[in-house]
């Protein structure tokens, strides 16, 4: 048999166009490119709020679930999935019912057991969740629409801890699971669906929009009213290098970098199609965390002296360079929460005060103990700022250095509380979402419960007496008197140094708009591609 | 020869096996901790207690190196503590990209290079060979990821000829495939064309000397007949153990390269979890690569009876 070239070529074409058939399937298929926003929001590596305090699992569980509560843009809870709620007399026993229409993705309605188990697993982990949990007598379903809770004693910011770091409410099958087993099936009832079939872990994730999902009549402010969902569909692509993102983003091969790099901002400046936005506007509070348990900071001299060397503007130069993105902070609870203070901000002065800081060291006895600053070397910003620390500590005659170490190691250790001759530390940097600051019950780093509590250990009685009357009280005017006297207590004996407030802009395509402004949070319905 | 095979294979288990033992304890004896990283930044220490319970890392050293050891005979290599997934699956959805890199880089380097080294010998210091020299330096010394940043803005964000990154599976289409990949190719194995094409040349310039090719070439045989026929067959085994080198190698560079292309691959894989310390990952993709290691060195020994026959084993 004569095998001719043209036989050859037609078998060719027609083997290319049999290869080209499930792509040309799944463009019948798939959004197009106008209804379909690509995004790069960081690894989204555990699906469960619960197990974990990433903020990018809580835009994941934002998107595919939905919320009893919902906080707006002046952080008050609004009702999400909840239609009208009472509260007894006794202000002890709390109704909730549903509203109309709710479901999961799988198909079956939404129901009162479902948020109660949902409430039960989130109150065994979040601080809020615990604070609700010690105080509830009964947390029950009345009936499918409708569930209570009933407490011991009155607790002022129930709605608050609902709305602004509350449960997600998942199936209750899902949330009887334990707190430390991860839920994964990411079956949930919000404004989008995730596409299993084109989860791609360590590379993308793929949102639809749920064409059952009933919104809110209410026009979209903050994480409450309508979750309008008006794109088809969203893809989370994971790219690691940023300098890759942002050459995706100005080819066009994606609409959104949650986290471009800082030395990068004049190139998206420069480029006509792309914007820098501001959505996060009270941005994250950078801190250094004291180990109060061992020397030389187990003394409180030694720990007001360290509030009196940090130079604030000097370390968010170095870390963040244009100052047009940050600026200091001297109140506990940030610069623009209901309970920002002036109280007992005395120490602060621009340019840092090393000559007190020296005097308060030797007032403390320091006698050339070690100081051990965990650096992480891949967060570039800290890494930055922690070179300008022990640079101005050993400018002072401190022995301090820096123990480098990527994230992952920085937290093994920072669990240690023996001396740094067995492994131990004095100091490392973290921030905080300044919104979650505005809440003490919430924030875990502003507690003072000794051992129990975060790292660096404080203890004083007196202001967790305080934090705990916080839950109680209902008025504004009564939180913020008693912010003040809680921030008294905090600079005197010092836990931590704040280092700077900071925001750090998205950015976007030109194209890509109505994005919601919210702290920390990028919920991504409401927002629309040209 | 069938002896000879049976002892590499039995000498590949021992080396797996003493890489499992270093990788394992390495790991443990590394700074980390995943209960940690999943449990996020501002997690508090019951927080992290809790999962470090539930993932058996309270247990000791050795009662966790057992029961991974038994499990791995048994097929089961894991579940990825961060993705909650079968490590297997996570990493079978990675090996079609990183293949298909892999594959095209060597078919690219091995066309190019040898073609390149065969006409630079032939020419001894003329212009292709000058060419070579200077390539081969820059080749050696300009970082992929250098070149892969360079590439990206020439032929992805100033024409939008190519995407910038990404990986298009092969199912769906040849075309996107192929296109997707041509950057990261070009990227990864411009180091590998010069270091093949150096060691061709170096390897048919002595070829070219022996007194045979003088014959050859007084008995009146052709250019193309000395060079293919005669010398390259002769040049052959050191060519072809380079080219071996060069595929093990690759494993590593592909990494770096996965990282830029942003193409969700094997290496991309591997350094997000080191980064979660997500342990199952990395001693299986160690485990792996080792083996394939082992046995790209043993395809090449097997390859150069092919070439030489000469050679018994």
């Amino acid at each position: 048999m004569i095998i001719t070239r043209r036989e050859i070529i037609k078998a060719g074409l027609a083997a290319g166009t049999a290869m080209s058939i499930p792509s040309v399937l799944r463009a019948q298929t798939a959004p197009t490119a106008a209804r379909t926003v690509r995004m790069v929001m960081g690894d989204l590596s555990v699906f469960d709020p619960v197990v974990t305090t990433a903020s990018v699992t809580f835009n994941h569980c934002l998107a595919i679930y939905d919320t009893l509560f919902g906080a707006d843009s002046k952080f008050m809870p609004q009702p999400q999935m909840v239609s009208k709620w009472n509260v007894s007399d006794d202000k002890k026993t709390y109704t909730f019912e549903l509203r109309d229409g709710l479901g999961w993705h799988d198909g079956s309605p939404v129901t009162a057991a479902d948020c109660v188990a949902s409430i039960r697993r989130w109150g065994q982990v979040a601080p809020g969740g615990q604070l609700l949990m010690a105080r509830a007598r009964d947390i029950s379903k009345k009936d499918d629409k409708t569930f209570t809770i009933a407490l011991q004693e009155p607790l002022g910011i129930l709605l608050d801890l609902l709305g602004f770091q509350g449960p997600f409410i998942m199936r209750e099958k899902d949330a009887n699971l334990s707190p430390t087993e991860q839920v994964t099936a990411n079956i949930g009832s919000g404004p989008f669906k995730f596409n299993q079939a084109l989860a791609k872990p360590g590379a993308s994730f793929t949102y639809d929009r749920s064409d059952k999902y009933v919104p809110r009549n209410e026009p979209a402010d903050g994480l409450a009213g309508g979750k309008v969902a008006k794109v088809d569909r969203v893809i989370w692509e994971n790219i690691g290098n940023q300098q890759t993102a942002l050459a995706a983003l100005q080819a066009g091969e994606i609409d959104f970098v949650g986290t471009p790099p800082v030395d990068l901002f004049p190139v998206i400046e420069s480029d006509p199609h792309l914007e820098l936005q501001v959505l996060d506007k009270t941005g994250q509070d950078m801190f250094l965390r004291i180990n109060c348990l061992q020397k030389p900071f187990d003394n409180v001299k030694a720990r007001q002296a360290l509030l009196h060397l940090v130079d604030q503007e000097a370390i968010m130069r170095a870390a963040f360079g244009d100052p047009k993105y940050f600026r200091s902070v001297t109140s506990m609870f940030g610069n623009e929460t209901p309970a920002s203070n002036d109280e007992n901000t005395g120490w602060h002065k621009t340019g840092g005060d090393p000559g007190t800081a020296r005097q308060l060291f030797k007032e403390a006895g320091y006698a050339g103990e070690k100081v051990v600053i965990l650096d992480p070397t891949d967060w570039r910003e800290a890494d930055n700022a922690s070179q300008i620390l022990v640079a101005a500590l050993q400018k002072i005659g401190i022995n301090a250095e820096l123990a480098p170490s990527d994230w992952g190691g920085l937290v093994a250790r920072r669990a240690n509380k023996g001396p740094v001759e067995d492994g131990g530390w004095s100091l490392f940097m973290s921030s905080e979402a300044e919104w979650i600051r505005g809440n003490v019950v919430t924030a875990v780093t502003l507690s003072m419960n000794g051992e129990k509590g975060w790292f660096g250990w404080p203890q004083n009685d007196e202001y967790e007496t305080l934090r705990v009357k916080w839950a109680d009280v209902e008025t504004l005017e009564e939180r913020k008197a008693l912010a003040r006297k809680m921030q008294r207590i905090w600079w005197d004996y010092v836990p931590e140094v704040l280092l700077g407030q900071y925001v750090t802009p998205i950015a976007r395509r030109q194209t890509l708009t109505d994005l919601i402004s919210m702290p920390e949070l990028i919920p991504i319905w409401n927002m629309q591609k040209a | 020869m069938a002896a000879y095979i049976l002892r590499r294979m039995v000498s590949t288990i021992a080396v797996m096996a003493m890489v499992g033992v270093f990788v394992f304890l390495l790991l443990r004896l590394a700074p980390g901790d995943p209960a940690a990283m999943i449990a996020g930044r501002l997690a508090t220490a019951e927080m992290i207690a809790g999962i470090r319970e539930k993932m058996g890392l309270n247990d000791p050293v050795p009662v966790q190196f057992i029961r991974w050891v038994r499990d791995m005979l048994g097929g089961d290599f894991g579940t990825s503590i961060f993705a909650g997934r079968p490590v297997l699956e996570l990493i079978s959805q990675r090996l079609e990209p990183t293949l298909s890199l892999s594959i095209l880089t060597m078919i690219l380097s091995v066309m190019v290079g040898v073609s390149f080294g065969i006409l630079a010998s032939w020419r001894t210091g003329g212009l292709v060979d000058r060419f070579l020299a200077a390539f081969s330096a820059l080749g050696y010394s300009v970082p992929v990821f250098v070149i892969g940043y360079f590439l990206i803005y020439f032929f992805a964000i100033r024409p939008h000829w190519l995407p910038v990154q990404g990986y298009a599976p092969i199912d769906g289409g040849l075309g996107p495939w192929f296109v997707h990949l041509i950057l990261p190719t070009v990227a990864l194995g411009i180091g590998y064309i010069a270091f093949i094409a150096r060691v061709t040349r170096a390897s048919m310039l002595e070829v070219l000397s022996e007194d045979y090719m003088r014959t050859a070439a007084a008995k009146g045989a052709s250019s193309y007949a000395i060079l293919f026929h005669h010398a390259l067959r002769n040049a052959g085994v050191p060519i072809l153990t380079v080219i071996g080198i060069s595929f093990a190698y690759l494993i590593g560079g592909v990494v770096l390269t996965e990282t830029v292309f942003n193409i969700p691959g094997i290496g991309r894989l591997v350094v997000d979890a080191i980064n979660n310390r997500d342990y199952p990952i990395i001693q299986s993709v160690l485990i792996l690569t080792s083996g394939l290691y082992v046995l790209i060195n043993l395809t090449v020994d097997l390859a150069y009876t092919l070439i030489d026959p000469r050679i018994r084993y």
